[in-house]
């Protein structure tokens, strides 16, 4: 009680009150109410259907409380603490029922409002008794008003009244998640139906219906009309967005390969081009006389660039071929090499620049330095 | 078709008889009705409702909103037991009471989220006048309110044996879900569809599978397609007479959708309250600076400034 408001405590000491006393009083008069309560269920009550026994004795043990108390049946709801050590006699049966009658009587007595808790230690607040808004909730009437009206289900067949209750209660851990609480509740129809076919074909009912059997429906063939034409246009959009992605990746993916195409193509450009210029440099090092620059370079060049395997082939059979153009083979060899009509015609190695002796070109200063 | 009515009407005559000696029988009647006042969706559920429930039997709209204890009148001039009533309060909030006619209980209950059968996302179609299966949450047996509501649920939703204009096939399923304590409510069409034969196949030998099919003893299987209407029930009371009586049950925990607006209103509020102080707080603080023309304390004069140097 040490650190309960200083105001408090100042207005408690000038009342005198006695805070242990005050807490003793409470724990006694909760005990002698367990008490009294606990008491008249101890009698048997034979009239108790078998599924709904527990249900009754908290009936019996509330309308007990009422009758000794002659006091409202509002009950506060909320979470109750009571002090198992301080009832000397306790019933392990009847925990519902503890429930029920606590705070009837403890109306005459100060309510501790919640904001004042907050200032009271734990092993305080467990013997307090939070005040709050109270609850209507009238077990006895409740139960009187289903007897009034209810159906004998346990004696009807199945087919009049067609309810089925699922055997565990249905859980939905969030309810804001549409997906899973609609399937939870599809899951707990579709369970109903299986079992409620089961019994109705057993009890020999018609089921499922004929194909050729016509009647009014719930929704009208305009309506369905209109679902079904809803629903194809769905499936169409759908569809057609489905394509429209695709020819759009299509369209990415299409200029993607012509891009690396262009690239692919300009590196070979690139490295021909590199290839040519190592060679023109390698031909000019190694011989600046050669007057027929273009020619020989010509034929490196294809060498340089084609396979190697072609070249060696070249070799083999090429040469034997030209050595026998040359020297003959087979065949008459008298007045091979005199000129005749053709060869006075040929201009091949003709050419105006050799004519006009123009001075070859000097070589750059890099190569001159090079070589020397 | 009328002779295939007739065989399982007749088949249904002989059931009937049995239990009726011994149990009476469940004869329920509806009197539905919405009050006045309300919005063209509510008057599309009820409407949905009431050409789900072919003992139902429905009403204009009542005209007083306060004088409630007139259904009974109502429904014992209809012959009806049970009374479904929409209560439609500032053209916006839906109300539901369920009651049975003369000697109660009766249930109020607030309705929220509902959608119509007209809504074409529900693809799912059932005979008109058919007896639904109902299906109940185990929850609703765990408390005495809870039960009450599950017995007006059954009497009011489903559709007594033998109704007037009521179809021998069970072709749909209502489902009945406590959840955040709340009553969620669903209406599927059960599709029956032959199961693939690859499963048989598999199993049993050919000749074998194909005569159960011939002979319908096969199982087919089920699935479920809404359609509708489907609508969330928040219980408020449970009076113990029919509209009168006292009070017995009362849900702590509703908010009436009144107090959700106006605290909605009302953080609104608080947002305009603050700035409008900021602003005044502010123009209080310039002025201790001397920085407004008027009001607040005048700027110090200084020594140095141009009209004291000339004076």
């Amino acid at each position: 009680m040490v650190n309960k408001s200083k105001l408090k405590m100042a207005l408690a000491a000038e009342k005198g009150t006695d805070f242990k006393k005050l807490k003793l009083q409470k724990k006694e008069r909760l005990a002698n109410k367990k008490k009294a309560a606990k008491a008249p269920v101890e009698k048997p009550n034979g009239k108790n259907e078998d599924e709904w026994e527990d249900v009754e004795e908290v009936e019996d043990e509330v309308a007990d409380v009422d009758e000794e108390e002659g006091d409202s049946e509002e009950e506060v709801e909320g979470p109750m603490k009571i002090n198992f050590d301080e009832i000397d006699e306790s019933d392990s049966d009847s925990s519902a029922g503890e429930n029920d009658q606590e705070p009837s009587d403890d109306e005459d007595d100060e309510d501790i409002p919640m904001s004042d808790l907050e200032d009271l230690n734990d092993e305080e607040k467990e013997d307090m008794i939070p005040h709050q808004r109270l609850t209507i909730n009238n077990t006895v009437a409740l139960t009187a008003a289903l007897k009034r009206i209810s159906l004998p289900i346990s004696k009807l067949p199945f087919s009049e009244h067609q309810s089925v209750t699922t055997s565990e209660p249905v859980q939905i851990a969030d309810v804001s998640d549409d997906l899973n609480r609609e399937l939870a509740f599809y899951a707990q129809s579709l369970s109903a139906v299986q079992e409620a076919r089961k019994k109705l074909k057993a009890e020999g009912v018609p089921f499922t219906r004929p194909t050729d059997y016509f009647a009014e429906m719930v929704k009208a063939d305009e309506h369905m009309a209109k679902i079904k034409a809803k629903m194809i246009d769905e499936a169409a959009s759908k569809k057609a967005s489905a394509e429209a992605r695709k020819q759009r990746d299509l369209k990415k993916f299409g200029k993607q390969v012509q891009v690396a195409k262009l690239q692919e193509r300009d590196k070979e450009r690139k490295q021909t081009m590199d290839k040519i210029k190592t060679l023109k440099r390698k031909r000019q090092g190694a011989d600046n006389e050669t007057t027929n620059e273009a020619d020989m370079f010509d034929v490196a060049v294809e060498d340089e660039i084609g396979t190697k395997g072609s070249r060696k082939d070249r070799q083999g059979p090429n040469k034997r071929a030209k050595k026998d153009e040359k020297f003959g083979f087979g065949g008459k060899k008298r007045f091979k090499k005199s000129g005749d009509a053709m060869s006075s015609g040929d201009l091949k190695g003709f050419s105006s620049k050799k004519m006009k002796g123009v001075a070859k070109q000097r070589p750059g200063k890099a190569r001159r330095a090079g070589k020397r | 078709m009328a002779s295939v009515y007739k065989s399982l009407s007749k088949t249904n005559g002989h059931k009937e008889d049995g239990p009726a000696n011994g149990v009476k029988k469940n004869k329920q009647r509806v009197l539905i009705l919405s009050s006045r006042g309300i919005t063209y969706r509510h008057r599309h559920l009820l409407n949905d409702l009431a050409s789900l429930l072919p003992h139902g039997r429905k009403d204009a709209k009542l005209d007083t909103k306060s004088k409630l204890y007139q259904l009974n009148e109502l429904a014992e001039l209809y012959s009806c037991n049970n009374v479904f009533f929409f209560e439609a309060r500032k053209g916006k909030d839906l109300y539901l009471w369920m009651s049975k006619a003369p000697n109660g209980p009766t249930v109020k209950m607030h309705m929220q989220n509902l959608h119509t059968m007209e809504e074409l996302h529900f693809t799912g179609n059932c005979l008109k006048g058919s007896r639904p299966i109902l299906s109940f949450d185990a929850k609703f047996d765990s408390e005495p309110h809870l039960r009450v509501l599950k017995e007006l649920f059954l009497h009011i939703f489903g559709v007594p044996k033998g109704a007037r204009k009521s179809k021998p096939f069970i072709d749909h399923v209502m489902g009945f879900t406590l959840a955040d304590g709340k009553i969620w409510i669903r209406n599927y069409q059960i599709n029956e569809t032959e199961p693939s034969k690859v499963v048989p196949a598999d199993s049993e030998d050919a000749p074998k599978s194909k005569e159960k099919s011939s002979g319908k003893s096969k199982e087919t299987e089920i699935s479920l397609v809404e359609i509708g209407p489907r609508f969330v029930l928040t219980p408020i009371v449970i009076q113990e007479g029919s509209f009168g009586g006292p009070i017995i049950y009362e849900n702590k925990e509703f908010v009436s959708p009144n107090q959700v607006r106006s605290e909605i209103r009302l953080k609104k509020a608080g947002r305009y309250n603050a700035r409008a102080e900021q602003g005044i707080e502010r123009l209080a603080k310039k002025g201790e600076l001397g920085l407004r023309t008027s009001g607040g304390r005048a700027a110090k004069k200084d020594e140095l400034d141009t009209a004291e140097l000339f004076a």
